[in-house]
This record gives C-alpha cells, structure tokens and sequence, in this order.
C-alpha cells in the first residue's frame, strides 16, 4: 500500500532515522535481557524475514454496519478511518503530530516497524463526535518468509467516543513469519475508546507487539485483547493514564495449545491524581503450549488517590502445560489503593464433580467449567454487540483448542 | 463502645507495649555506642588469595576446606556484581573491607572465660538476662569470631550439637564435610562465593532423630569494626522427626562508612523434622545486607523462616525453601520497614519440587521518610509436583508521599494439578481508623503507631516473646517523628 503513494519527507525521514539506529539495537537474549527471561528468541534470525505488504482482508467480526478503512475522504461532522500510508498524505499534520508519539521506546522491533511498516490504518475522531457503529480495522499475513510490520493509530479528540475492533490473522494456517505490530492510541479529555483487538494468527509465526494507549483528563479507555494464535513472540501493551481522573479497564483472554508460547507484558502507568486501572487477564492452556503474563502497576510520585487492580488466573488442561505469572506493583505515590492478583490452577474438582453430579458426561462437564472460566472476563462488558462477539470469538478458540 | 478486630488487636498491642514499655528504655544508649578496637588479630582491607589461605592456615582447617575457599574466590573473582535489587550495590567496594577479625584466641565455652570488654558489649545487649530467662544455649557473635558459647547440659545429654562453624569444622569434621555447601554451593551467587571464600563464624546446628529442642537456640551477632564485613555461616541440620527453632538477631553501632555483612545459611530438614529459623535484622544504616538463605525440605519435613528486616542501608535476602519431599511444608513470614536512605529488597522463594507439598509466604512492609521496601519472590511448581498448593500474600504501607514500595513476585507453574495464589495489596495508612483512634482522644502518631503496630501483629506474634517486645519497640522508634 505504501509504494502506491508517494511517501511525504517528514515520513521518509523517520523511516531512515529508524533505520539508521537499527544497528545500535540488540536484539534481546533469553536470558541477558529483562523482561526477556521466559522468552526465548534466540533462534529467531529477524533480518531473514523481509518486510511485505499484507493482503486485503475481510473482517471475521462480521459487525453490522461497521465502519471499514476507506479512501474516502470523511463526511463533515465523521471520523477518518483510512490506510496509514494514504492519511499521511492527505493529514500530514494530524498523522505526524500523533505517529511514534505514544510508543516512543525504540526496540529491535519498534525501530524495524518504524523503518519498513507497510500496512496500518489511522483513526481520527473529531472533538465532540460520537461514532455510533464500531470502525473495524484488519491486518492479513499474506507471505509466508516474509515479516509483516503493521500499525494502528487512534487519535480520539477531546470529548469524541468510538469503538474500534482490530484483528490480524494469517493467510494460511500454517505459514511461517514475523508479525511486528505497532499500536498507538490516544485518548483526548474526556473521549471514550473502547479498543478490541484479537490476533489469530498461524500457529507457526512469530508475533511482536508494541501497544501503548495514553489517556488524557477524564478520559477512559476500555481495551480487550483476545490471543489466540502464533507460536512465539512477545506482546507489550501499555496503558498510561496521563491526566488527572483518567480510567483505563483492560481485558485480556487467550487460550494456547500444542507447543504454543504466549507472552504478554502489560503496564498500567498512573502518572497523574485520582487515575484508575482494572486489569484482568485469562488463559486457558493445553497440550504442551506456555504462556507468560508479566505485569506492572506503576505509580509516578504525586499520583495520588490512584486505585488500581490487576489480576492474572491461568487454567491448565495439561500435565505439560506451563505458565509464568510476574505480577508487579513499584508505587512512588502514597495516597493509593493497589492491588493485584494471580492464580495458577487446574479444573475445579468440586465444580466438575458437582455438574457430573447433576448427569452430565465428563467432556461437557469440563468444557462447562472452561466455557466459565473465561466467561467471567466477558461478564467485565455490557450486554450487547460488544459482548456477542468476544464471547463468539472465545467459543470458537475453545472449539479449536479443546477439538470438540 | 463498637469494635473492630483491628482495633482489638491495635489495643492488645498497646496494652501490651504500655506494660512492657521498660524494656529497651536505654535504646540509644545500647545500640549507638561502640568499644575501643581491641583484637588479637585483624586483617588488613581486601581480597586476595594470600588472605584466604591465611584466614585457613590460621584456623588450621583441613586441606578440603581451604581448597574449597580457593575455589569459590575463583566464583566470586570471575562473577560480576548483580546489576538487579538496587543501583547502590555499585557503592560496594570490596577492597576497603577487612575479611577477618578475630576478638580472642578460641571459642569460649563459660561466661567467665570471656574477656571483659567483649561482655561488656553483650551486657548492655542484654544477653545475660535473656540467657537467665531464656536461653538454652548461646552463640554470641561478636566480630567474625563466637566467643561465648554454651550448649546447655540438657541439650549435650539429647545429643544435640550447638557450636560455632569453626568449632564444627574442627570437632564434627564429617558431619560438616557431608553438608556444608550441598544447599548453597559457592557458585550460587557472588555473595555467596564471597561467604565461601572468607566466611567465619556462624552456627553449625545437629539435631538427633526424634529430638524436641524445646527452648529457641540464639545467636547475637555484631559488627564493630569500622568497614569491617561479617561472612558467617551457618548450617542447620535436623535430622528425621526432630524440631529445632533457632533465632539470629542483629544489632550494631553506627559508623560513618560503608560495611558489608554477606552470610550463608543453609537448613536441612529430614523426613518429618521442622526447623523454624528467625531473623531481627537491626544492622546500623550504613551496612549492605547481601545474604543467601536456603533451606531444604524432605519428606514429610516443614522449614518456616521468620525474616524481620528493619535495619542496614541495603538489605537483598530472599530465604527460600525447596520442598524436594512428598508432603513437605514450607512457610515465609517476613516483615520490612524501610526508613529514611533504606531499601529493604527481601521476600522470599519457594520451589514444589515434590507432589502434595504445601506452602505459604505472608510478607508486610512498610515505607517511611523516602524510604524503600521491595518484595521479590518466586514460587514454582516443577514438572511432576503435582497437588502442590500454595499462597503468596503481600501487603504494604507507605506512610508518606516520599516513600516507595514494590512487589515482584515471579510464578512459575509447570504442573496441572496445582493450586496457587498471589496477592498484593499496597495501601497507606487508612484514615478511617486514623480518625477513629482520633476521635477517641490519640495523637496522630501515637495513632499511626498503632496501626503499624495491627499491621505487622500477624507476623510478630510468631516471634519469642522477648524478640516481639524489641519488634514492637525497634517500629515505635522508628515511627517517631513520622508524622509532621
């Protein structure tokens, strides 16, 4: 997509500035870097994949009367939702005062996303304005060999509301790549984004994320994310509450099989009075596949009045299953309220026991109690389309992961 | 009048600290003083190969013993310094401390063979009065050597062995040569290479099968001399179905310059043995506390280490328990209070390495004046520990807008049939029960007083008496002044 405009200078700059730095930067060992320890991607070669475009993809969503990336300009009062590359021709202004502002951390995978990203989209939400129906936004690995470096920008301007579904997925179950994201949101005073992103990729590649959201005075972020596929790699997503009475909910659900390796790092930064946070994230593991959740609530000095939750339960299926949980808390503020949470544990005996009590075979019984498991994430939405699909998009992970 | 619990136990603490409130009157008097220099031997500042061979060929040890001390500064001379816990590891200048000092010729069996200036130190540490109430034995620390030690005849009848390290080395040679190091090999960690290389002093322990050791075995240990470091070690071996609780209590003078106090500590509880170890760490805000305790437990065994950390400028120690037998137990309660230009990094690890163990660590701390308190743990299930259950909970209390305090608690579960819990809650103190205590006629910090005081009651209710009394005092003054 982006070879079919021509790239402004300001664009091809930070291309090149992002280039030039790549040399600088390790790529982080398994056990020489933290936050890499349960990670290992030593036998990831990154430069022998190279940098291609996507394919088109339809979304699975199936969200009626979705809003979908166009190259159509926007009605008056509506909100952009157009290809990353073609918005920063035609907003450059908008586009560069918000791209690499809010994931600024150069790492071996942010600096290649900045120097070759090829597909992504931006979304911009006037002030004031309310976008009923959900934008829906996705990303297709299309060849296989090849990294796939991908961005979402989200600006919400003060006031302005918008949910906004995102999913990648793989052109073939089974094809082999580097899927490098780059999500950057950014929520005005007083806006309310809801963000849902669910990546089912193949099994076989490796995926990258750097995801970050800043939320201004008053603002509020509700943000779910569903992991689903690839087979290794490591997903950063971050929550920054960045103006006084901010709020940030985070959902994350996952549910891995075979020789799966999940690993997700959240944050949750109160960097100013009277911010909230509410974290919870949920796997299911089976097989011989490991999942890693590290997480961090982080109190700046002078956040005080900060309430923040994180929680972290993982169920095992499997004797060869393995998770890792690293819950962490560095608070610099007094005034706070913060907590956190974090369970390992197999099927409920009493529960299973209880339903086959009531006639019910042993799979059903099992699967119940899984099935509610995860439900107790997707009771954190309103009923509604919200609700439906996330619930849709859980039930059938579950089907591919359980067989049945 | 309506109660709460809390308030329950904050009046039962008050009532009790108001009748004990004689006790460690003359705190400052006791802890900020230090004697004249006066040693038979002492080393002069830093490491070399030369020293280590000296400080064995002094304490004549077997040729196993100092080639094990020459291997392990070999560890400590090739392994960088952690660069994790905290930034001021780097203010550790291993040059400018003296590895070995010895305060008299030999151990000490009878309180009137000891020289006069040494007792007099342990008098005004109130050792006598603990003994004529209390002790069964005692192993004094004072510099790197034990100078005073008696095992009372009770526990020499039961067969029990409770006597310095060097002592051990010297009289159990093979039960010593069995044990020592198989928990904490020199390689574990530079510190701990550190201790191997140079340790002296410290406490062997053996406890017969079947053996009760009713009374806590004690230790008091001191540094006093300036930059002077302190490498004892200690090994703790309860044999099958026996009981032993040790304590280790720290207090120091405070000096001008930086001192290092690196300890190795190593249990070993046999099937159905239950070895209970406490610690009061009280070091002066000028020593770096870098200290590897472990312990292992077979089956059936329960190890329960009870780590107080108030004192010292830097503080990482993690005690940690490998249940490696079915049915073992293993319980970390540990306390920190992190003041003015403290960073208490403690907390605690567990491993399940055997099916149907059990364990829970409650670790609280507190944070005051810019001070910092981090708790860092590990639990882990490994492959085949199946019906391992476990529970990790923290709480913590910043008493000021200065102050800092952090949980990393890692959790690794490799295991489906398990069942584990984290928790951590991090709060200042409440102001409902702040207003309460005020409503009902207190001062502010006589208030926060007792609410630290019902904060940590869980956890020093499990000391001996007389260690909960100087808790609660050493808290109170480190509360004073809190509130301004």
């Amino acid at each position: 997509m982006a070879s079919a405009t021509t790239s402004p200078v300001w664009l091809t700059a930070r291309r090149e500035r992002a280039l030039s730095a790549l040399d600088a930067i390790q790529v982080p060992t398994f056990r020489g870097t933290a936050g890499w320890e349960f990670t290992p991607i030593d036998k990831l070669d990154l430069d022998a994949y190279p940098a291609a475009p996507g394919g088109d993809a339809t979304s699975l969503f199936d969200v009626e009367g979705a809003v979908s990336v166009s190259d159509e300009e926007p009605t008056v009062a509506g909100p952009i939702v157009m290809p990353l590359a073609l918005a920063a021709e035609r907003y450059p202004d908008l586009v560069e005062a918000h791209l690499g502002s809010v994931v600024t951390k150069q790492t071996p995978f942010t600096a290649r996303n900045d120097a070759y990203w090829t597909d992504g989209a931006f979304v911009y939400v006037p002030r004031g304005v309310e976008v009923e129906a959900p934008i829906v936004l996705s990303t297709l690995h299309a060849q296989a060999g090849t990294a796939l470096h991908w961005r979402a920008l989200v600006v919400l301007e003060e006031g302005a509301q918008a949910e906004v579904w995102h999913e990648s997925r793989s052109a073939e179950d089974d094809l082999d790549g580097v899927l490098n994201g780059v999500v950057e949101l950014v929520v005005g005073q007083n806006a309310r984004l809801r963000f849902v992103d669910a990546q089912d990729v193949s099994e076989k590649s490796w995926i990258f994320g750097a995801q970050r959201a800043t939320v201004a005075r008053d603002g509020s972020l509700d943000w779910i994310t569903l992991g689903f596929g690839s087979a290794n790699g490591k997903v950063f997503q971050e929550t920054q509450l960045a103006g006084p009475g901010a709020h940030g909910t985070v959902t994350g659900a996952y549910a891995s099989r075979g020789r799966q390796h999940l690993d997700f790092d959240t944050l949750q930064e109160h960097a100013a009075p009277d911010t909230t946070s509410d974290l919870a994230f949920r796997g299911i593991l089976a097989d011989r596949s490991s999942a890693v959740w590290r997480g961090m609530i982080k109190v700046d000095p002078g956040a005080q009045r900060t309430d923040a939750f994180q929680e972290s339960r993982n169920l095992l299926l499997s004797k060869r299953a393995h998770a890792d949980a690293i819950p962490g808390l560095e608070i610099l503020a007094n005034d706070v309220r913060c907590t956190h949470a974090a369970a390992i544990a197999q099927i409920d005996r009493e529960q299973l026991f209880y339903l086959r009590s009531h006639g019910l075979p042993e799979a059903d019984a099992n699967r119940l109690v899984i099935e509610g498991f995860l439900q107790a994430l997707v009771e954190r939405f309103e009923a509604g389309p919200v609700r439906e699909r996330v619930a849709g998009a859980i039930e059938r992970r579950l089907q591919a992961v359980l067989g049945r | 009048m309506a109660t709460t619990p809390d308030t329950n136990v904050n009046e039962a603490v008050a009532s009790e600290n108001a009748s004990l409130q004689h006790i460690n009157a003359d705190y400052t008097e006791r802890y900020g003083f230090h004697d004249a220099e006066n040693y038979l031997y002492k080393a002069p500042k830093g490491l070399t190969r030369e020293l280590v061979q000296k400080i064995s060929e002094f304490k004549s040890e077997p040729q196993w013993m100092r080639d094990f001390r020459l291997k392990a500064l070999d560890h400590f001379l090739a392994r960088p310094m952690p660069t994790w816990g905290s930034p001021s590891l780097a203010e550790v200048d291993f040059d400018e401390i003296h590895y070995f000092v010895r305060a008299s010729e030999r151990s000490e069996r009878s309180w009137d063979d000891v020289p006069e200036d040494v007792k007099k130190t342990f008098d005004r540490l109130g050792i006598p009065e603990a003994e004529r109430k209390f002790l069964a034995g005692v192993g004094a620390q004072y510099e790197s050597e034990v100078v005073y030690h008696q095992v009372n005849e009770q526990l020499e009848a039961q067969g029990v062995i409770f006597t310095d390290m060097d002592t051990a080395l010297r009289e159990h040679e093979d039960l010593v040569k069995q044990y020592f190091a198989t928990i904490i090999p020199p390689n574990d960690n530079k510190l701990a290479a550190l201790n191997s290389a140079v340790w002296s002093g410290g406490s062997f322990v053996y406890v017969p099968p079947g053996v009760h050791v009713e009374m806590p075995l004690q230790a008091y240990f001191r540094i006093n001399t300036e930059n002077m470091g302190q490498f004892e070690r200690t090994l703790i071996l309860a044999d099958e179905g026996s009981y032993v609780h040790y304590v280790e209590g720290c207090t120091a003078p405070t000096y001008s310059s930086d001192s290092l106090h690196s300890a190795v500590v190593e249990l070993i509880a046999k099937p159905g043995a239950r070895i209970r170890y406490t610690t009061v760490q009280n070091w002066s805000n000028n020593v770096f506390n870098l200290v590897t305790k472990r312990a292992v437990a077979e089956t059936d065994a329960t190890v329960e280490w009870v780590d107080c950390n108030l004192g010292s400028k830097l503080t990482m120690k993690y005690p940690s328990v490998y249940l490696m037998g079915e049915r073992a137990h293993g319980e970390i309660l540990s306390i920190a209070f992190a003041g003015h230009g403290q960073h208490q990094d403690a907390g605690g690890k567990i491993v399940h390495a055997a099916p149907n163990t059990t364990s829970n660590i409650f670790a609280k701390s507190i944070s005051k004046d810019g001070g910092r308190s981090s708790y860092r743990g590990l639990l882990e299930v490994a492959k085949g520990a199946h019906g391992s259950k476990s529970k990790v909970v923290c709480d913590a209390l910043l008493l000021d807008e200065a102050s800092r305090s952090d949980t990393y608690p890692t959790i690794r579960i490799g295991e489906d049939d398990v069942d584990v819990g984290h928790e951590a809650t991090v709060s200042k103190v409440g102001e409902e029960q702040l207003f309460y205590l005020m409503s009902h006629g207190l001062g502010e910090e006589e208030a926060s007083k007792l609410i630290v005081n019902g904060f940590i009651e869980p956890i020093v209710k499990e000391l001996p008496m007389e260690y909960a009394v100087e808790m609660n005092r050493l808290i109170e003054l480190q509360m004073e002044g809190s509130i301004g």
